[in-house]
Parts: structure tokens; C-alpha cells; sequence
């Protein structure tokens, strides 16, 4: 056993002790049951070791042997602590920004919401405020998850899910809303009258009183499906819904020309290379003309850039390409087709996809000016309902 | 001590085998190397310097010389001394009590 357990922490001091007996003093501590270590002969004395504890006892034992002693050494803790005592600002200093960066670190810093389309985020943080989930609010008094999140989900509507997960001092709220039936559209009470002059096809009332039958003749403007209900004394305004179809005419004027002419690429091509600086172009590559008898050029510029801010100093490319022009000419009949499938195109464009062409008639016909000039009549099933709205005091 | 108790100790001695330290006031000396040395049973410092130490045994006395003495620890009758050991001498004196 070199010296006690734990001396360090309990605190020793070194003595110079000078005196006539020092063996005797020596004896006498040994004796006491007092533990010193370290007695070495120094000077005309000895110096030894011993714990702070039994410092307090020495007394006596010195006067009975005469020895007279000194303290060279303070060691261990007690001493640093009396130390740092003298430095009490400084210490307090060091435990005040221990204890601040934990307080700090438990601390909830940010509240973040995902996953919110139509609730506002400041709805879901002023719910989650009444829960006690709030910035600058403690960790440690925070609700536990599963509970604060179903609470959350029980206060906000429109809401399936909520979840919480907090990494450090960042809260993320994450939310789930949930899927809400589809609104109609709010609709006012009309009526469904013909678009244009028509022999009607098909009639299908989902809501109101259709008015014509089937194969009678509307002009344009007359009611199909009536939004009244009810006869004269009784009545009631709805909305009326339906599809009504009908065959319709158009006559279409038609110029074709045979003739037709168009461009396109050879895939040859040369490129010329430039470095810019400021206002000037330095050629690079791509020296020589071309030797395309039609060209098309396209230049790309490509500055420098640096955090979207374009330099002086960049790059150009001109690519010359070649360019062959082609002319075709078609036959009269061609032509003819091509015209009709033009406006059977635009039939379809203009009365929606489901209209059917039930029957076409060329009613005139002639070749003028490289062009073919056509007159045809198409005979149409389309959709002719059109709304008119029922205002108020009609229905009285 | 009397005669009869004297004899009787050498006597359950030679008869039970057991060490001579603990039924006769003797110091027991361990001595690792010229190192170290360990003294049990002592009865006190008598002298202490640098090159000599000089000890109290219960018969006698026990000096030892050497270079840089220095006591590593004192604790009743226990003791150990470290630093460079040259000699050992132990003197036998008659008995004082």
C-alpha cells in the first residue's frame, strides 16, 4: 500500500518536520494509528505525508516529542475546491454555461407542419399550442407523442392522422387530411334549349320535363328540356339535366391546293466555335464558308456563370445547317380527301368528339388556280342542348 | 514471560510446525531485490537519515545502510522502506523486559 485510498479526493498535505526526535514523532504518529507515507530524511528533518483528516491530531504529538513542523505541500481536492472558491465568478461562470446550454438544448426551437393542403399551418400550430406543443416550451413538459398527437387529431377536423417527431429541438408535425367528398358545383335553375335548327335524334331527361319527341323539329332557341315542373297553379324551378341530340347541317367552303411545298433538314452541318469576351467574338473552329446552297443558322450563346450571374466571358456555337426545299404535287382526288378530312376535323373540334357524321354531300366542285375548290354538306348527330338560366319571376 | 511458558511455546512449536513470527515476538523481514524492504513486527524507528535507518525490534535492533532511504509508508507495526539497501544487520540483544 503506497498511500490511502482515494487521497486525492480526501486531500493530503506534505510536512517538513525539524525537531531533536524526529524518529520519536515518527513513532508516536505510527502509534496513533495515524498512516504516513513517503518519509524521506530532508535537511534536518524529515518530510512526510499524510491525509488532511489526521492533519488536526498532529498537535498534541508534536508538543509531547518537541518537533516543530511546516506544511510544504497542499494536495487533492479540498485544496483545488478553495481554490476555485478564491475564483468563485469564474466557476460560476463555468456551471452557469453548462447548466444554460442544457436548458437551451431542451428547449423546443421549431415547430414545422408537412403534409397540409387545405388546414393552415397556423391552425394546425394554434391546435398544437393548446396542447401544450409550442416554441420556447420545455422538452420535458411536452404531452407524450401518441397522446398529444391523438388529442390533435381529435380537435382538428378534417384531419385522419397526425403524427409528431421531434429530432433535437425541432418538432415536425406531419398530417394526414382527410379525403373529402368531391363539391358539385352549385347550378341555378334552367332550362335546356336548342343551340341551332336541328331534328331531334335522342332525348334524355335526367332532371326537368322534356317538351319535344323524338324526330321533331326544333328551331333554334326552343326549350328541350323544360326546368319547370308542375302545371300552372303548382309549380317548382329545377335544374334541368339531360343530353338532347339532333341532326344538324353544315355547309362547308373547301380550298385545296395541289401544290404544296415544305423544308427540311439534310443533316448536314458545320459548326463555328467563338470565345466572347465582352463585345468582341473570337472564331475558334469552323473556319471556311459553307458550301450549302440553302442554310439555316442557329446561334447559341453560353455564358460563363456564377450564382446566376451571367460573366462577360463565354462561349458560342453557330451551327449551319443545311436546308433542302421540297414541293410536292398531288392529284385532284388527293387533294379532295385531304379537304375533307379537314373539316370532318373541325366538325369534331367544334361539336365535340361524340358527334357523328351521318352523311356528306359535295354539292359543287371545280379546279381553279392549282387550287380545288369544293361546297359540302355534312349532315351531323351532335349534342344541341344549351342552358338558359330560369329568372325568378318567370315561374310566377 | 516464565520459564514453563517459554519452554511450552518451543514445544507446541517443534510439535505444530507453525511460524516462529507469530508465537515468538520476532520480526518478519521481506526483502524484494535491493529495493524494497518490508518489516512487520517492529517496535519503533530508533534513527533515520538518508543512509541509515536503524529499528526497534522486540529483541534487539535492526540497521540497514544504503543509499537514499526513505520510509514509503508507517502504519503501526508495519513498515516499508524503499531506495538503494546495502546492508542488513540485525543485533540481538537479551531480553529487556
Amino acid at each position: 500500500m503506497k498511500e490511502p485510498p482515494l487521497s486525492s479526493l480526501r486531500g493530503f498535505v506534505t510536512l517538513q518536520v525539524t525537531g531533536p526526535q524526529v524518529e520519536g514523532f515518527i513513532n508516536a504518529v505510527a502509534e496513533a494509528g495515524i498512516v504516513i507515507w513517503d518519509v524521506k530524511p530532508a535537511g534536518n528533518g524529515a518530510s512526510l505525508r499524510l491525509l488532511l483528516d489526521d492533519f488536526y491530531n498532529l498537535r498534541p504529538l508534536l508538543k509531547r516529542t518537541g518537533c516543530r513542523m511546516h506544511v510544504t505541500g497542499r494536495h487533492g481536492l479540498p485544496f483545488k475546491m478553495l481554490r476555485l472558491w478564491k475564483r468563485k465568478f469564474f466557476a460560476a461562470g463555468v456551471v452557469l454555461f453548462g447548466v444554460s446550454l442544457l436548458l437551451l438544448c431542451s428547449m423546443v426551437w421549431s415547430i414545422k407542419v408537412e403534409g397540409n393542403d387545405r388546414i393552415a399551418s397556423e391552425d394546425i400550430i394554434a391546435a398544437a399550442r393548446k396542447e401544450g406543443l409550442y416554441t420556447y416550451q420545455w422538452i420535458w413538459r411536452l404531452k407524450d407523442p401518441d397522446k398529444l398527437t391523438t388529442e390533435l387529431t381529435n380537435h382538428l377536423p378534417g384531419v385522419s392522422w397526425v403524427g409528431m417527431e421531434r429530432t433535437g429541438t425541432s418538432v415536425v408535425i406531419q398530417v394526414v387530411e382527410a379525403a373529402q367528398p368531391e363539391q358539385k358545383p352549385l347550378l341555378s335553375n334552367r332550362h335546356l334549349i336548342s343551340r341551332t335548327d336541328a331534328v331531334v335524334t335522342n332525348i334524355y331527361a335526367e332532371q326537368g320535363r322534356p317538351v319535344v319527341a323524338r324526330n321533331s323539329r326544333v328551331k333554334k332557341g326552343d326549350i328541350l328540356i323544360s326546368g319547370i315542373l308542375g302545371d300552372e297553379e303548382f309549380s317548382k324551378a329545377v335544374v334541368a339535366k339531360g343530353e338532347v341530340k339532333g341532326l344538324v347541317w353544315h355547309e362547308y367552303n373547301i380550298a385545296v391546293p395541289l401544290e404544296t411545298k415544305g423544308s427540311s433538314y439534310t443533316g448536314e452541318r458545320k459548326d463555328r466555335s467563338y470565345l466572347v469576351l465582352g463585345k468582341w467574338a473570337i472564331q475558334l473552329w469552323g473556319y471556311g464558308k459553307s458550301t450549302f446552297e440553302a442554310s439555316r443558322t442557329l446561334t447559341e450563346m453560353d455564358p460563363l456563370t456564377w450564382r446566376s450571374i451571367e460573366l462577360p466571358v463565354g462561349w458560342m456555337t453557330e451551327k449551319e445547317m443545311e436546308v433542302r426545299e421540297t414541293s410536292a404535287t398531288r392529284t385532284a382526288e388527293e387533294a379532295k380527301a385531304e379537304g375533307l378530312e379537314r373539316a370532318k376535323a373541325d366538325i369534331f373540334a367544334r361539336y365535340g368528339s361524340e358527334s357523328a357524321i351521318k352523311s356528306q354531300k359535295i354539292l359543287h366542285e371545280k379546279k381553279e388556280n392549282g387550287k380545288v375548290y369544293m361546297k359540302v354538306l355534312f349532315e351531323v348527330e351532335e349534342s344541341i342542348a344549351e342552358e338558359l338560366p330560369i329568372v325568378n319571376n318567370q315561374g310566377e | 514471560m516464565t520459564r514453563i511458558g517459554r519452554r511450552l511455546r518451543g514445544w507446541t512449536n517443534g510439535v505444530l510446525d507453525l511460524p516462529q513470527d507469530l508465537l515468538q515476538d520476532m520480526p518478519r523481514i521481506t526483502l524484494i531485490g535491493n529495493k524494497e524492504l518490508h518489516i512487520e513486527n517492529h517496535r519503533g524507528v530508533l534513527h533515520f537519515s538518508s543512509e541509515q535507518l536503524k529499528l526497534a525490534l522486540a529483541k534487539g535492533s535492526l540497521e540497514i545502510t544504503g543509499e537514499g532511504l526513505m520510509i514509503r509508508n508507517i502504519l503501526g507495526q508495519e513498515l516499508a522502506i524503499e531506495g538503494i539497501i546495502g546492508e542488513i544487520r540485525y543485533k540481538e540483544s537479551e531480553e529487556r523486559s
